[in-house]
C-alpha cells in the first residue's frame, strides 16, 4: 500500500498534534502516523517547568550547559501554552508559579546560585525564606527553611489538553493513522516513510517520534541519542483545592501539584521498569513508596488522602536541549523532539518545526537546536 | 445487647455492637452517604469494600468506607462531599513502624478457599499468615455474624466451624487487613486500621473471591439500589434489612437464596426478575444438575419450594429497564419477554447478574489468564496443584474463575498443601484422587446450575445510551461511545479520552463493559489484554500508610 499526503507527521504526542494543527491550518493535507505505544504525552504529569530542575542537574551534570542555554526557550514555551489555552482550552491550566524547596542551608545556597543564573536569563525567580513561604504555602512541612519561587511555572491537565487538541486537529481535517515507521528517506523529490502496514509519500515529513526518532535518523547521517526513560507516577483521589503551586525540591526528585479536578499528582522522575511490551506496567515498589513518602514529608497535609493509581510512562532524553530543524542530508525531513520537560516545550517546538514546513515566521530562533549537531 | 450512639450529620444514631457504620445507618433508614462531583448521591452498593460509594467522613477523616468500618460510640460521621477538605496544619505525619512478617505461606483472603488453604498449609507444617480485609473471616459464602448475634443457619454454622478450625490450626489470622500492593518476590503491602503491614512469604496463595456483576440501567447508582450480596450482608451479618419492600433482579442462584433470607427477615419481596427462561424450559439441565450433586440440588429444590410457599413471584425472561426516585422510595420499571412494561414501587432494588473474580493480585504478578466467554470473565491458568504460571503463586476459589464455595474449599486445601511443600523445598503434592473426584463433581454441578441461568454479562445493546457505566467518574455509555468515535484504539485510549475507569473503584465495574465495548468496535476478541491493566494500589491507600512502609523498605530515587 502507498499513501500520499502533503505532510506526514510521525508521532502523535503533544509535538505531533500541535505540529499537525499548525500545518493543517496552512491548508496542507496532513496525516499523523503513530505506533500507538509509550507516548510520554499521555503519561505525563502536566507540570509547566521553567526553572532548571534539580533532578536533571544532579543526574545529567554534563547536560546542564545545554539546559541553561535553553532557559529563554522555556519562558517562551510557557507563553505558548497560555496562547493555546486561550485558543483551544480550557486545559485546567493555572500559572501560580513553582516552588523549589530547601531543607538545609546547603540546599538554600544551591538555590540562590541557581536563581542568580536564571535571573540573568530573565526568568522570573525569587528566593523566599520560611516566613515568606508561610504567606503563600502554609501547608509545607515544618522542616522546610525556604524555597525558590519561579513565577513563570504552572500546571495543567494533560489529558484534557490532549483531547481538545486532538479534536481541533480532526476539525482541521488532519487524518490519524496507526503504523510503526521503520525507515525514512528522500526519494525522487519526495520524503518517504516506510511503515509496517503502509508506505507514506509526502512533500515533507515532521519527525516527532520522541524515543523512536534516533533509530530513524541513523541512515541519514545523524546519531541522535534519543533514549526511552521509564518514569513512575502517582495520583490521589480528589480533595478540596489546597495546593496552588507546583512543588519541587532542591535536592530530591519530586514534582507535586493539585490538578483542577482536585487530584494530587506526585511524580518527579522516579524510575520504573522498562518492560515495554509486557502485560503489566513495570511499577517499582521502591519508587512508589519513596516518591509518595517524600511527598508526605514535604506536604504533610496530604497524609490522609488516598493514592488511587500509579503508572509508568516513557519519557525521552537526548542531550539536554531540544532538537528542531531539517535533517542536513534530507531537508524534507524535519526533526521535532523537545528537550527535558518535553510537555512544557512541546507546543513551541512543534510550532518551530511547522514553520520549517509552512515557511511562516519562526516563533523562536531554532538556530541553536538544529539536528546538525548530531552529524557523524 | 449494648446500646451506643454516634452522630451522623449531627443527628444521634443508636447502634448495636459490631455493626458497620453502613449497617447502623441503614438500620435507621439513612442511606444517602456521599455526594458525587456531578451532584449525585450515593449509598451502600456492594457492601464489601469494592465500589467505594459508601464513603463518609469520620472524625474529620474523609474517604472512609462505611461498609467496612465498625461503628464506635462517639464517632462523628458526616456525608462525604465530592472534594473533602484537607487539614491545613503542617504537622509532620506520625506513623507506627510497620510489622514485617516473614512466613512460609501467606494466604490472601479468608473465605472458603483461604481458610481451607491456611488449615492445609499448617497441617503440612508450614508457618502461615492469613490476611483478610473484612473484620471477621468467613468470606462471602461463610459470612459470619457481627458482635454476639447467633448463627442464622447451617451455612453460617458450618462457616463458624471453619473459622474456628483455622484459628486452632496455629495460622496467624489478620482480619481487617487489606492487601493494596503486590510485587515480585512476592512482597505484599497491607493496611490495617491505618497502619502498614509488610509480608514476605516464600509462597503465596491468593483466595480473594469474587464480587458481583451489576445490572446497568438508568438509576442503578441511586441510594437504595444495591447488589444482592450487599443486602445479604446487611441481613446475615448485621440483622438489618434494606427497607420493607424489595425487588431483586439479574440472573443467578444467589438472587433466590437472598430473596428467601430477606423474606425470613421480614421483607416483602415484590418479585425476582431473571433474564433466563423458566427452568422448566431447561429440564434436562435441572436433571443433570441433580445427578451431579443430589444434595445441593435438593437444597435448590427446597429453595424453590420456599419461594413458592412465601408467594415470592419469579418473573423469567424479564429485565430491569430503569429505576426512578419516587419520593423516598424507588420505582423499578421492567420488561418481560413480550415487551410488556411493569413497575413496582419498593424501598430497595437488589441486583446480581453473575460474578467477577477479584483477580487483581494474580494479574499484577503476571499470572496467565484466559477469557471464559460463557461467564464473561477471566480464568486463571492453574495446574492440578493450583499453581499459577508464576512461580510461588497459587490461586484458589472464585478469584481464579467462578466455581462456588464447595469447590473453593477443596481448591484451598490443595493449594495450601502445595504452597507449604513449595515453601519448604519439598516436592509439591498434587491433589488426592478423592479431592479430584469431589472437585470434578462440584464443577459439574456448577456447570449445570448455571445452565438454568444466564451466567454471562448484559448485552451492550441492551444498555440504554444514557446509562452511567462508570459509577465513579459518572460517564454514560453514550459518552464512552463518543470517546471511541473520536479515537478508536484500545481500552487505554478510551480511558484517557473519557476518564472511564479512573475513579475510586479502579475500573472494577466499568472495566468489563468497556472491554466488551472496545472488542465490539474493533472486532478483536476479548482476552487478558482487553481489560484495564492492573495497577497498584489494588485498593486506594492512604499516603500515611505508604510513608510508614517507606520507613522499613526505603525508596530508591535514581
Ligand atoms: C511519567 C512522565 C511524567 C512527565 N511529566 C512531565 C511534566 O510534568 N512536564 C513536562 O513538561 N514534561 C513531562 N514529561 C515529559 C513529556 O511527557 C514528554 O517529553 C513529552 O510528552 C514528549 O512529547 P512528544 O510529542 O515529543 O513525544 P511522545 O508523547 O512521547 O510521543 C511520541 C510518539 O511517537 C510514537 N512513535 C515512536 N516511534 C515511532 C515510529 N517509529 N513510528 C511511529 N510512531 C512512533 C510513539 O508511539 C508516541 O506516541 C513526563 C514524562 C513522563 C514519562
Ligand atoms: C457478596 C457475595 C455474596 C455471596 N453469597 C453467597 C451465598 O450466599 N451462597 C453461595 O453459594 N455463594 C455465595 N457467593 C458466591 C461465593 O462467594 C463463593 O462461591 C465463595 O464464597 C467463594 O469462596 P472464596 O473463598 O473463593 O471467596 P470469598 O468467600 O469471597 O472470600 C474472599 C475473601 O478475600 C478477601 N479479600 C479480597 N480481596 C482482598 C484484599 N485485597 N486484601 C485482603 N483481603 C481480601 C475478602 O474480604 C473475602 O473475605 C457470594 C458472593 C458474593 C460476592
Ligand atoms: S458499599 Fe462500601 S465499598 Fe461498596
Amino acid at each position: 500500500m502507498a499513501t500520499k499526503t502533503d505532510v506526514l507527521v510521525v508521532g502523535g504526542g503533544i509535538v505531533g498534534q500541535v505540529a499537525a494543527i499548525e500545518i493543517a491550518s496552512s491548508g496542507a493535507s496532513t496525516i499523523v502516523v503513530d505506533a500507538g505505544r509509550d507516548s510520554g504525552s499521555t503519561a505525563n504529569a502536566g507540570s509547566l517547568h521553567v526553572q532548571m530542575q534539580s533532578r536533571f542537574m544532579r543526574l545529567y551534570p554534563d547536560q546542564v550547559p545545554a539546559l541553561e542555554a535553553s532557559l529563554p526557550l522555556y519562558c517562551a514555551a510557557v507563553r505558548e501554552w497560555d496562547h493555546l489555552d486561550k485558543k483551544y482550552g480550557p486545559f485546567g491550566m493555572v500559572r501560580n508559579g513553582g516552588l523549589m524547596l530547601a531543607e538545609t542551608v546547603d540546599q538554600m545556597e544551591f538555590l540562590k546560585a541557581k536563581a542568580e543564573r536564571e535571573h540573568r536569563a530573565n526568568v522570573d525567580v525569587e528566593i523566599l525564606d520560611r516566613d515568606a513561604l508561610d504567606e503563600i504555602a502554609p501547608w509545607l512541612g515544618p522542616q522546610i527553611i525556604g524555597a525558590e519561587l519561579c513565577r513563570n511555572e504552572g500546571k495543567l491537565d494533560p489529558l484534557a489538553a490532549n483531547l481538545r487538541l486532538r479534536e481541533e486537529a480532526s476539525r482541521l481535517g488532519v487524518q490519524f493513522a496507526q503504523d510503526q515507521i521503520t525507515s525514512i528517506d528522500e526519494r525522487n523529490g519526495m520524503a518517504v516513510a516506510v511503515g509496517s502496514t503502509d508506505t507514506w509519500h509526502a512533500d515533507r515529513i515532521v519527525l516527532a517520534a520522541a524515543w523512536g526518532t534516533g533509530s530513524l535518523l541513523s541512515d541519514l547521517g545523524l546519531a541522535m541519542p534519543t533514549k526511552p526513560e521509564p518514569l513512575h507516577m502517582n495520583i490521589t483521589e480528589p480533595c478540596a483545592a489546597h495546593i496552588g503551586h507546583l512543588v519541587q525540591h532542591a535536592d530530591r526528585s519530586i514534582t507535586l501539584k493539585q490538578l483542577s479536578g482536585g487530584q494530587v499528582v506526585i511524580g518527579g522522575g522516579w524510575p520504573a521498569d522498562d518492560r515495554r511490551m509486557a502485560r503489566v506496567p513495570g511499577v517499582r515498589c521502591t519508587s512508589l513508596v519513596g516518591n509518595v513518602a517524600l511527598a508526605a514529608r514535604l506536604v504533610p497535609s496530604i497524609g490522609k488522602v488516598r493514592v488511587l493509581r500509579t503508572w509508568a510512562g516513557i519519557n525521552t532524553t537526548i542531550d539536554g536541549a531540544s532538537t528542531v530543524g531539517p535533517v542536513p542530508n534530507a531537508k524534507r525531513i524535519i526533526v521535532a523532539v523537545p528537550g527535558d520537560a518535553g510537555y512544557t516545550l512541546g507546543p513551541l517546538v512543534a510550532k518551530m518545526a511547522a514553520s520549517f514546513v509552512t515557511g511562516s515566521d519562526q516563533p523562536f530562533d531554532a538556530g541553536a537546536f538544529s539536528p546538525a549537531r548530531f552529524a557523524f | 445487647m449494648t446500646k451506643n450512639d454516634f452522630t451522623f450529620e449531627g443527628r444521634k444514631i443508636a447502634f448495636r455492637d459490631g455493626l458497620t457504620l453502613a449497617a447502623a445507618l441503614e438500620d435507621t433508614g439513612e442511606r444517602r452517604l456521599r455526594y458525587t462531583a456531578k451532584d449525585g448521591q450515593r449509598g451502600i452498593f456492594c457492601g464489601m469494600g469494592v465500589c467505594q460509594d459508601c464513603l463518609v467522613t469520620v472524625d474529620g477523616h474523609p474517604n472512609q468506607r462505611a461498609c467496612m468500618i465498625r461503628a464506635k460510640a462517639g464517632m462523628e460521621v458526616c456525608r462525604q462531599t465530592a472534594l473533602p477538605a484537607l487539614e491545613t496544619a503542617a504537622q509532620p505525619l506520625e506513623t507506627a513502624t510497620p510489622e514485617v512478617i516473614r512466613v512460609d505461606v501467606a494466604v490472601v483472603g479468608g473465605g472458603a478457599a483461604g481458610l481451607s488453604a491456611a488449615i492445609a498449609a499448617r497441617e503440612a507444617g508450614a508457618s502461615v499468615v492469613l490476611l483478610d480485609e473484612r473484620k471477621t473471616t468467613g468470606g462471602q459464602y461463610y459470612k459470619q455474624t457481627a458482635g454476639d448475634i447467633a448463627a442464622l443457619d447451617t451455612q453460617q454454622a458450618e462457616g463458624a466451624d471453619l473459622v474456628r478450625s483455622a484459628a486452632a490450626s496455629g495460622a496467624r489470622i489478620l482480619s481487617g487487613t487489606e492487601i493494596w500492593g503486590a510485587f515480585d518476590g512476592p512482597l505484599l503491602l497491607a493496611e490495617t486500621e491505618g497502619s502498614a503491614v509488610v509480608v514476605r512469604p516464600k509462597a503465596l496463595v491468593v483466595a480473594t473471591g469474587a464480587y458481583e456483576r451489576p445490572v446497568m440501567v438508568p438509576g442503578w447508582t441511586l441510594p437504595g439500589v444495591m447488589t444482592t450480596g450487599a443486602a445479604q450482608t446487611l441481613w446475615r451479618s448485621y440483622r438489618t434489612t434494606p427497607g420493607k419492600r424489595v425487588l431483586i433482579c439479574g440472573s443467578g442462584p444467589l438472587n433466590a437464596q437472598v430473596a428467601v433470607e430477606l423474606a425470613k427477615g421480614g421483607c416483602e419481596i415484590a418479585a425476582i426478575l431473571d433474564t433466563a427462561p423458566h427452568p422448566g424450559q431447561r429440564l434436562g439441565e435441572a436433571a443433570a444438575m441433580a445427578l451431579a450433586d443430589p444434595k445441593l440440588s435438593a437444597k435448590g429444590a427446597m429453595l424453590i419450594a420456599a419461594l413458592r410457599r412465601r408467594g415470592i413471584p419469579v418473573r423469567h425472561k424479564t429485565r430491569l429497564l430503569r429505576v426512578d426516585q419516587d419520593a423516598e422510595r424507588l420505582r423499578a420499571v421492567f420488561e418481560d419477554a413480550r415487551g410488556r412494561e411493569t413497575a413496582e414501587t419498593v424501598d430497595a432494588v437488589c441486583m446480581n447478574d453473575g460474578f467477577q473474580p477479584q483477580n487483581e493480585i494474580l494479574r499484577l504478578l503476571g499470572a496467565e489468564m484466559t477469557y471464559d466467554t460463557r461467564y464473561g470473565h477471566l480464568r486463571c491458568t492453574r495446574d492440578r496443584a493450583m499453581a499459577t504460571t508464576v512461580p510461588r503463586l497459587f490461586a484458589a476459589g472464585d478469584c481464579a474463575g467462578l466455581g462456588g464455595a464447595p469447590a473453593a474449599r477443596i481448591e484451598g486445601t490443595i493449594a495450601g498443601r502445595a504452597a507449604a511443600a513449595f515453601s519448604q523445598n519439598r516436592q509439591t503434592v498434587d491433589a488426592t484422587a478423592a479431592e479430584n473426584l469431589a472437585l470434578a463433581r462440584h464443577r459439574r454441578f456448577q456447570d449445570h446450575l448455571w445452565r438454568v441461568y444466564d451466567p454471562g454479562p448484559q448485552d451492550i445493546d441492551d444498555i440504554a445510551p444514557g446509562t452511567m457505566i462508570c459509577r465513579c467518574e459518572e460517564i454514560t455509555l453514550a459518552e464512552a461511545e463518543d470517546a471511541l468515535n473520536a479515537e478508536t484504539g484500545h481500552l487505554g485510549t478510551l480511558k484517557r479520552a473519557s476518564r472511564i475507569g479512573m475513579g475510586r473503584c479502579q475500573g472494577r465495574y466499568c472495566g468489563p463493559v468497556a472491554a466488551r465495548l472496545v472488542a465490539r468496535r474493533t472486532g478483536r476478541p476479548i482476552e487478558d489484554f482487553s481489560f484495564f491493566a492492573p495497577r497498584i494500589p489494588i485498593k486506594p491507600v492512604a499516603i500515611s500508610v505508604i510513608l510508614a512502609v517507606e520507613e522499613v523498605l526505603g525508596g530508591d530515587e535514581d
